[in-house]
């Protein structure tokens, strides 16, 4: 495992951490005070209200967050490490790499949620989709070695699919962007 | 653009290397999502007409009681006429607000008729109707300063079309319309379009009872239980905005 990607993992997981974080302390002066207007809710399309409480916060029976800063401590832990001077065994990247697919294929069923059934954007949330396509891509990059072709594209596949999902929240939420221009 | 021109001249077995290859795919998707993201908001812009561009909170052609210069704060309420509690909150608060804030702040009023009001929808007409002749806010003050001549029997919800239509009838003789023009614009499709897209947009945004305030798009809630502590609210915020 290379420096850029144990850095990726530290700046990336730090990011998700701290997110993930954000919103579990909503989360808790939610369920403290149910009045309790979140920092993140600033209208009726931005706003972490409305997805804190709909049924897909908690999708696996408790809120999702707490996956996250399970989740994205192990990233950043392993980073570190790395820089330490750890050299992952390769079990340990195909795990890493079988966490960072669940989370990549979490976040698109959240932002499938978020964009057609909840018609909100949480900003912590769109955080965590930021910094986990990234990470899920290149720790499969770093782990796979016949994905040799796809590593000489790697920066061009991530670009795409961001532009693809911020085309999706384009669309869905069209109305608006276009009363802000 | 020199790196493109770079990789141009490049001979094509040596352009295969990964990182120009990677940069140059990088750069061209990334212009191309700018290029047609930009392009479509600009294009979407440009044709308003359309609709396609109105605001969910505040169409194009929307009704402002009170317009300020560069839209800085704008209150919009989503209302039903013959609700009994927008009439309240129009004596208490909005007419007041109307006035003392006049040319200051953006008011725009959207229609959102409950079920339950069976005039609610004919009230509505009657207001879009009276727009079409630019007198909106003379049927929408109309509506409200006399909502016990029409909207109620009593202390019940009254259902008297025909009693409703004498009265909007009036209002729009009093205001100066074009009785027969005003008579057609009511029954038009085209009136109805209008309220069924107000009342689409109100159900995006969130409304589901009246009136439901929105101010600089933050949905305003009151959190006092009278009118009055509404009103104090509401003032509040605005001077703030009007302040910030």
């Amino acid at each position: 495992m290379n420096r850029a990607l144990a850095w990726l993992l530290v700046l990336g997981g730090g990011a998700g951490l701290a997110a993930a974080g954000a919103l579990t302390l909503e989360k808790i002066a939610k369920l403290r005070d149910p009045a309790y207007v979140p920092t993140c809710s600033l209208n009726p399309v931005v706003s972490c209200g409305s997805v804190m409480d709909s049924a897909q916060a908690e999708a696996f029976g408790f809120p999702n967050p707490l996956l996250g800063i399970a989740g994205f401590a192990v990233v950043v832990t392993t980073g570190v490490a790395v820089l330490a001077g750890f050299e992952p065994p390769r079990w340990y990247r195909v795990a890493l790499n079988a966490g960072t697919a669940f989370g990549v294929v979490f976040v698109h069923w959240l932002i499938a949620a978020g964009l057609y059934d909840i018609h909100a954007l949480c900003p912590y949330c769109v955080v965590v989709w930021v910094v986990t396509i990234p990470l899920f891509w290149y720790s499969t990059l770093d782990t796979w070695p016949g994905l040799a072709a796809l590593r000489r594209v790697h920066s061009a596949v991530l670009v795409l699919w961001y532009a693809v999902i911020a085309g999706l929240v384009l669309h869905a939420f069209w109305d608006y962007w276009t009363s802000l221009l | 653009m020199s790196r493109t021109a770079r990789a141009n001249k490049r001979n094509p077995v040596t352009a295969r290397r990964g990182p120009s290859l990677n940069a140059v795919l990088t750069g061209v998707v990334v212009l191309v999502a700018v290029l047609v993201i930009g392009g479509v908001l600009v294009l979407d812009r440009s044709g308003g007409a359309g609709g396609a561009s109105s605001g969910t909170l505040v169409p194009p052609d929307a009704h402002t009681l009170s317009k300020a210069e560069g839209d800085q704060v704008t209150l919009v309420e989503f209302l039903d006429f013959q609700c009994p509690a927008c009439a309240s909150y129009y004596t208490g608060v909005t007419k007041k607000l109307e006035q003392d804030y006049r040319g200051r702040i953006t008011f725009v009023t959207r229609n959102f008729p409950l079920e339950g009001h069976p005039l609610a929808v004919p009230a509505a007409r009657a207001a879009e109707a009276a727009g079409k002749q630019g007198k909106y806010a003379e049927m929408y003050h109309a509506l409200y300063d006399n909502f016990d001549t029409w909207a109620t029997d009593g202390r019940s919800t009254s259902a008297d079309t025909a009693r409703a239509t004498a009265k909007f009838e009036e209002f729009a003789t009093a205001a100066g319309l074009d009785l027969e023009r005003f008579r057609a614009d009511s029954a038009s499709a085209e009136v109805q379009a209008v309220i069924d897209r107000d009342v689409a947009d109100g159900t995006a945004l969130g409304v589901d009872s009246t009136p439901t305030f929105f101010l600089d798009g933050e949905e305003f809630s009151a959190g006092g239980s009278t009118i009055a502590d509404a009103e104090r609210e509401l003032r509040a915020r605005i001077d703030a905005a009007l302040a910030g």
